[in-house]
């Protein structure tokens, strides 16, 4: 088996429901006053991260080992107007009334995604400026070889990579992918990579009651969909030399070119 | 890395819902989005932008081979490369480019969500979307070429506008609304490469870019053994 077809999915919100808010601040990097994604904004490797599940150690081929990234994907985001987040937790509380629901996003992959359009701290940071008018977590995902990114804006500075809407994870009926990683990525032998996410979301929260003493019977929804994916083929031993003779060659690297290389080899022999 | 598949997504959010960012936070709010003014989507001022126009240094070469956008609010993009538009009415006159029902995005995003009760299409949990997956019914073929020195411009427009979300409690009218851009960047060599493609009148993608280098590997290889072959000639003689 020295051609396979690998994939990575990540989940940063791999938590169990029922775990204390400890243990659920302890994956997202919340804590008691903030709890959810203390992370906006934040690069983090889907490998090593130290968020949701992670492996050993980091991404590297060795010497004998060449990889292709084929693909990658994340979580999308549905744009939508301010007038999906109703409730205003400072009106509704002035008025004696639960702040909570606001209206959640019934539909799709993103189903049960809330939305507050309170823009002050009155009633706590949870509340503030939920990603007003945006369902999902805005979320992107970068590919970096060794220390460089390779995703650029047009100005050559890095950026966070392709967004989640474009290649979405997974697919489906209501998000299909605008993006196809093509040509693909090569990690040569000896290489470290890395798969990146960056969200910028403040209403993840992992499920969570967000604050007791706020809101004391509504659990969200948010964060329950926050994944990343990443397929690859990693060639290996004599594959990985026909690889790297391949990228010699200005010929693409896949398993047909490899197969048809190594006929040519055996064409060569008389075979 | 020479040949890099990229992407630009530009959204109408910025810090405290004004201006533009280079930077996207969680704190981002919808910013206002005048109707019938085209904005440029790297640096027009609203939402995310980056540091200086969108231009190509003499070693490098740009194929855009998709845009699109919200298809809300008859949002259309256009390209601009120096100060040309690159899509026009069949009279000849501007135009604001490609609608987003053509070319939507995200793929198979509902025409229309809504907030609250307004809207007259599914109320699905309080929100209200509009009963359909939109998919693409343009294909940007043949690919717009961005050549070495030029400048080009994403342009979002809209002939409706969207209010901005900063400020209490947001207005119903505020509207997210995104631009997205598709491209490959050849850079160094293969921009020479791309630059002798398109002298050559072939289609210029990564395949051709590697078709190239092998025909100039192979040219070399028989060039080297024809040289072998004459020295060994010419010693005989």
């Amino acid at each position: 088996m020295s051609m396979r077809s690998q994939v990575y999915a990540w989940n940063g919100s791999n938590f169990n429901p029922a775990l204390a808010t400890a243990a659920v601040n302890a994956y997202s990097g919340g804590t008691a006053a903030t709890p959810g994604n203390n992370l906006t904004g934040q690069q983090v490797s889907i490998f090593i991260g130290g968020f949701g599940n992670n492996i050993t150690k980091p991404a590297e081929t060795t010497a004998t080992e060449f990889v292709v990234i084929e693909d990658i994907a994340c979580t999308p985001t549905l744009n939508a107007s301010g007038g999906a987040a109703t409730n205003n937790p400072v009106i509704a509380a002035a008025a004696n009334l639960n702040p909570l629901p606001a209206n959640a996003l019934a539909t799709g992959q993103l189903a049960g995604w809330q939305l507050f359009n309170n823009t002050t701290a009155a009633l706590g940071v949870v509340f503030v400026n939920q990603n007003i008018g945006v369902f999902g977590p805005r979320m992107y995902v970068q590919v970096r070889i060794n220390t460089t990114d390779y995703f650029l804006n047009p100005d050559n500075v890095t950026n966070s990579g392709i967004p989640g809407t474009a290649s979405p994870y997974p697919r489906s009926l209501d998000f299909q992918p605008s993006f196809n990683l093509y040509p693909d990525v090569y990690v040569l032998p000896g290489q470290v990579w890395d798969v990146r996410v960056t969200s910028f979301c403040l209403g993840v929260n992992w499920g969570k009651e967000p604050l007791a003493a706020v809101a004391p019977s509504v659990t969200f929804g948010n964060g329950s969909d926050f994944n990343a994916f990443c397929k690859y083929t990693l060639y290996d031993g004599p594959d990985a030399l026909i690889a790297n003779k391949l990228l010699e060659m200005g010929i693409s690297i896949n398993p047909g070119n490899v197969d048809w290389y190594k006929r040519s080899l055996l064409s060569a022999q008389g075979m | 890395m020479s040949m890099r598949s990229q992407v630009y997504e530009w959204s109408n959010l910025a810090p405290g819902g004004a201006g533009s960012t280079l930077v996207r936070s969680g704190a981002d709010l919808p910013c206002t989005v005048n109707a019938n003014v085209s904005t440029d989507i790297f640096i027009g001022g609203i939402g995310n932008n980056i540091t200086k126009p969108a231009e190509t240094t003499a070693t490098q070469f740009i194929v855009i081979e998709d845009i699109a956008c919200t298809p809300a609010i008859a949002g259309a993009v256009q390209v601009r490369i120096n100060t040309t538009d690159y899509f026009q009415n069949p009279d000849v006159t501007q135009m604001n480019g490609v609608p987003g029902l053509a070319s939507p995005y995200p793929r198979g995003v509902p025409s229309s969500v809504l907030g609250g009760n307004a809207g007259a299409a599914v109320n699905l949990g309080g929100v209200t979307v509009a009963p359909d997956n939109l998919l693409k019914s343009f294909d940007l073929y043949p690919d717009i070429y961005v050549l070495p020195g030029q400048v080009f411009q994403i342009l979002y427009a809209t002939p409706q506008g969207t209010g901005a979300g900063a400020g209490g409690a947001v207005a119903g009218n505020c509207r997210v609304v995104s631009a997205f851009l598709k491209y490959t960047l050849y850079d160094g060599p293969d921009a020479l490469i791309a630059n002798k493609l398109l002298e050559l009148g072939v289609t210029i993608n990564p395949n051709n870019i590697d078709w190239y280098k092998r025909s100039l590997i192979e040219q070399q290889t028989r060039s080297a053994v024809s040289a072998a072959a004459a020295q060994t000639n010419g010693g005989v003689q």
